[in-house]
């Protein structure tokens, strides 16, 4: 940290918040929020007088609580940069401390918090972990039995520069214990807190045995724990030098811990899985494991920056195995625990790779975006008439569509990543996708439903998830029915209505509506929007008559072949228990309804010609002998 | 489809579906009201693994799969969030389907007498009681409480709400033991400690 703020090119702005980002990739406006310290960072040189001098002490957070602090302090001895504050919410406006930092004239209470706008190319978002807070766990007591401490307290008191200069005492009485018990995964791998594993609390608990073992070897160690995960490089081996230590290892969860309240030592009862017998053994000192959870205003920082979370709340990366340091929004990368719970070395490495993937940002003159990018027909756009629409602008999970009343809208190009929403939403057909225009994919829905359509499924894939399960039930040879004719879009907010009207009216016999799941979507909300107008059709069509096995949404991520194949079969087993006459009848019933939802499409640009080359090709096709439409 | 495995007739029953969701932490068995008081062998734990690893006879005649009193400590404990007693219901189910005996008294009816009032079948906190159409000798065709075996956990409640006296657990406590053992469970008991 110290050699960070030393290089030049690096700008340290402590106690500063993100306000707003604006702007796209290369071009980010940010307003920061500088808070007021009440002491000049150009003039305080760290002595710390004005902290000697001040009355007021309170608790110290970054000791955990367990030691104060005072109301003019830094945050931790390594503080860098090395600038006092003064904690407004519990000075009492003494001046002592003006009195005691003298000539140097460096505490000014006139100080408020100040808005600075910066132009910032890429952004690396490296805001860590919260603690899981125990108290909820009634089981364990954490704050009602005094020697139940967490592993964040734990820390503190074995640390040389902590509250007890590195002397591990009990809370309850101060004496060292001599029978210490760490309890594993406090609020991780526990679906009433938090599902997932908390990634790198078995080395913890493993290292801060060491430490204390190594501290006195005649203290005894034991660490309940459920599995012992030691994945990495070196960490089987540092597990095996901790059992060579002596420290005990004893696999079952405690389920309650009870305290004898003379002299507060406490009980742990659990099964011993190894013995299948239940114990109960006494401890002096137990430390709670604590889960990593999002910090708690992740939340915030997820819209300040415009960046979606995974389903336990971290930040969710751009591809979890290809692109794990980059965000789904260009120019923003993530390092360390933000985006999951990671130990050190695998936080070192995505630090590293996001620093390498930003700068390659910075030293380029021009920056390549999809090219699947939205583009407006802007004399189809009724926002110019005056009219008020916007429904693009609602659509676009990017900010990526200038939408006003009474001009055209129009698409920031670096800010669009090609899902399609917009196109499929805009009622006007005002927007289209290129490479994947309306003429483009209604062609393909006639070549592919130009011969006896009433007995083929057509399948709206997503580029990212759906797709991908077609291909893996296609590598991992399931069989599915072969009536089945799948179209990729990029996502299954490009699925317009248009395209499923199109197929009804052209007679199709099912028509299969998929993409990802809600939290593996690619672009960020693209799913709602898709999985919004999904429903909304599928009344529609309820109302008009379509058997309900006709249309079917379905959400199928890349790794379920299995499913894919699954709802094929199953629409192929709705489609044949519909009597062929009956079902030609129903195609034939609401064939003017489909016609008439879709009297536009002619005056799209470039559809007459699609319309035209389709039906040459299939004509072709259908005149070869052996190929099958 | 045949189910030939154990764990795959335990999960089809309601109550069994997240049986394999167990990773064996033991929080269940730490929390066990009868481990601790009545039986140190039983072991939810033990015998959620046996029926995953389809140990059919063991399962059987696990005191667990029998005792279990369905009180629920270990519900709200489990990380996992299995309904560890939903699962040894459904287990027990499969023994008594498959023609295990039952080996603890269950409630039994006294068809004669009963009046299908049904304060017993609202009472019964296993859901084990119901009103059925039963031909009985000498009464003919009408609806009598009927005890599911499978589910009944021999508590007796149906037997103290019941106003004609028509069922109840039957061995060592009928009321007319129970009378005249009250007398003797009144009596202070000399403190263990």
């Amino acid at each position: 940290m110290v050699d960070a703020a030393r290089q030049p090119l690096i700008e340290v702005k402590a106690y500063t918040e993100v306000e707003k980002v604006e702007g796209f990739v290369g071009n980010f406006k940010v307003t920061l929020r500088e808070k007021a310290k009440y002491v000049r960072a150009d003039r305080c040189n760290g002595c710390g007088a004005c902290a000697k001098v001040c009355p007021i002490e309170v608790p110290n957070y970054f000791e955990m609580n367990l030691a104060p602090r005072k109301a003019a302090y830094i945050p931790m001895s390594q503080s860098v940069p090395l600038v006092y504050n003064i904690d407004m919410d519990t000075c009492i406006h003494c001046y002592k401390c003006v009195e005691a930092c003298g000539p140097l004239e460096a505490i000014d209470f006139s100080m408020k918090d100040e808005f600075v706008d910066e132009e910032i190319g890429a952004i690396i978002v490296a805001t860590g972990f919260g603690h899981f807070d125990p108290s909820p766990m009634e089981e364990y007591g954490y704050n009602r039995y005094p020697n139940v401490i967490t592993s964040m307290e734990m820390e503190r008191l074995n640390n040389s520069a902590g509250p007890t200069a590195g002397s591990l005492i009990r809370p309850s009485d101060g004496k060292k214990p001599q029978n210490l018990a760490f309890i594993n995964c406090v609020g991780s791998r526990d679906k009433r807190f938090n599902e997932s594993c908390s990634n790198f609390c078995c080395m913890y608990a493993i290292k801060n045995a060491i430490l204390v073992k190594q501290m006195n070897p005649a203290v005894d160690v034991s660490i309940y724990y459920m599995d012992i995960r030691t994945p990495s490089k070196g960490y089987e081996e540092f597990y095996n030098r901790a059992r060579a230590m002596g420290i005990h290892f004893i696999q079952g969860r405690p389920a309650m811990i009870t305290e004898d309240p003379e002299t507060h030592n406490l009980f742990l009862h659990s099964e011993d899985i190894s013995l299948g017998k239940v114990v109960e053994h006494e401890y002096d000192l137990v430390m709670l494991n604590q889960a990593a959870v999002p910090q708690p205003d992740q939340n915030h920082m997820s819209s300040v920056l415009n960046v979606a979370q995974s389903p336990g709340g971290w930040f969710m990366e751009y591809h979890p195995k290809l692109r794990p340091m980059d965000s789904p929004t260009d120019g923003i990368f993530f390092a360390g625990a933000c985006q999951g719970p990671k130990d050190i070395p695998a936080s070192v490495a995505q630090g590293s790779a996001a620093a390498s993937r930003a700068s390659r940002i910075l030293h380029a003159d021009s920056w390549q975006i999809e090219p699947t990018i939205a583009a407006v027909w802007p004399d189809r756009c009724v926002s110019a008439q005056g009219k008020a629409c916007g429904l693009c602008e609602r659509a676009c999970p990017y900010g990526a569509i200038d939408y006003e009343q009474g001009r055209a809208a129009s698409v920031i190009n670096a800010k669009c990543h090609g899902c399609g929403g917009c196109v499929a939403e805009c009622p006007h057909d005002a927007i289209t996708q290129l490479h994947y225009t309306d003429a483009q994919i209604l062609a393909q829905i006639r070549a592919l439903l130009a011969t006896e359509p009433h007995k083929k499924i057509l399948a709206l894939r997503c580029h990212w998830c759906s797709y991908g399960g077609a291909d893996l039930a296609g590598t991992s040879h399931f069989e599915y029915t072969a009536n089945e004719r799948g179209i990729k879009v990029m996502c299954s907010a490009r699925m317009d209505s248009d395209f499923i009207y199109e197929a009804y009216r052209l007679g199709a016999g099912g028509v299969l509506y998929s993409g990802c799941h809600p939290q593996d979507c690619h672009y960020i909300t693209g799913q709602i929007v898709g999985a919004k107008r999904a429903k909304r059709l599928e009344t529609i069509f309820d109302r008009m008559g379509i058997s309900p096995g006709r249309f079917r949404i379905e959400w199928i991520s890349a790794a379920e072949g299995d499913k894919y194949a699954r709802v094929l079969n199953e629409m192929q087993a709705a489609l044949d228990a519909i009597p062929e006459s009956d079902l030609l009848a129903e195609i034939e019933r609401t064939r003017p309804e489909m016609a008439k939802r879709l009297t536009r499409l002619p005056n799209i640009p470039g559809m007459q010609k699609a319309m035209e080359q389709t039906e040459v090709l299939v004509n072709t096709m259908l005149s070869k002998k052996g190929v099958a439409a | 489809m045949s189910l030939s495995r154990l764990a795959d007739e335990v999960r089809l029953i309601p109550g069994g579906e997240n049986l394999e969701m167990c990773y064996s932490c033991g929080t269940c068995t730490s929390k066990c009201m009868i481990q601790q008081k009545v039986d140190g062998e039983f072991n939810p734990r033990r015998l959620l693994r046996l029926i995953a690893m389809d140990m059919r006879e063991e399962a059987y005649a696990s005191t667990t799969t029998w005792l279990c009193s369905a009180c629920d400590l270990c519900y709200p404990a489990c990380p996992q969030q299995i309904h560890i007693s939903g699962v040894i219901a459904a287990a027990k189910k499969v023994a008594v389907q498959n023609g295990h005996p039952q080996p603890l008294p269950t409630a039994t009816v006294n068809q004669q007498t009963c009046v299908a009032c049904g304060l017993c079948k609202e009472a019964c906190p296993y859901d084990a009681i119901s009103l059925q159409v039963r031909k009985v000798p000498w009464r003919g065709l009408l609806p009598v409480a009927v005890v599911d075996t499978a589910l009944c956990m021999a508590c007796g409640i149906c037997g103290a709400v019941c106003r004609s006296n028509s069922i109840g657990v039957a061995e060592k406590f009928s009321d007319q033991d129970l009378v005249e053992n009250l007398w003797d469970w009144l009596q202070p008991e000399e403190a263990e400690f």
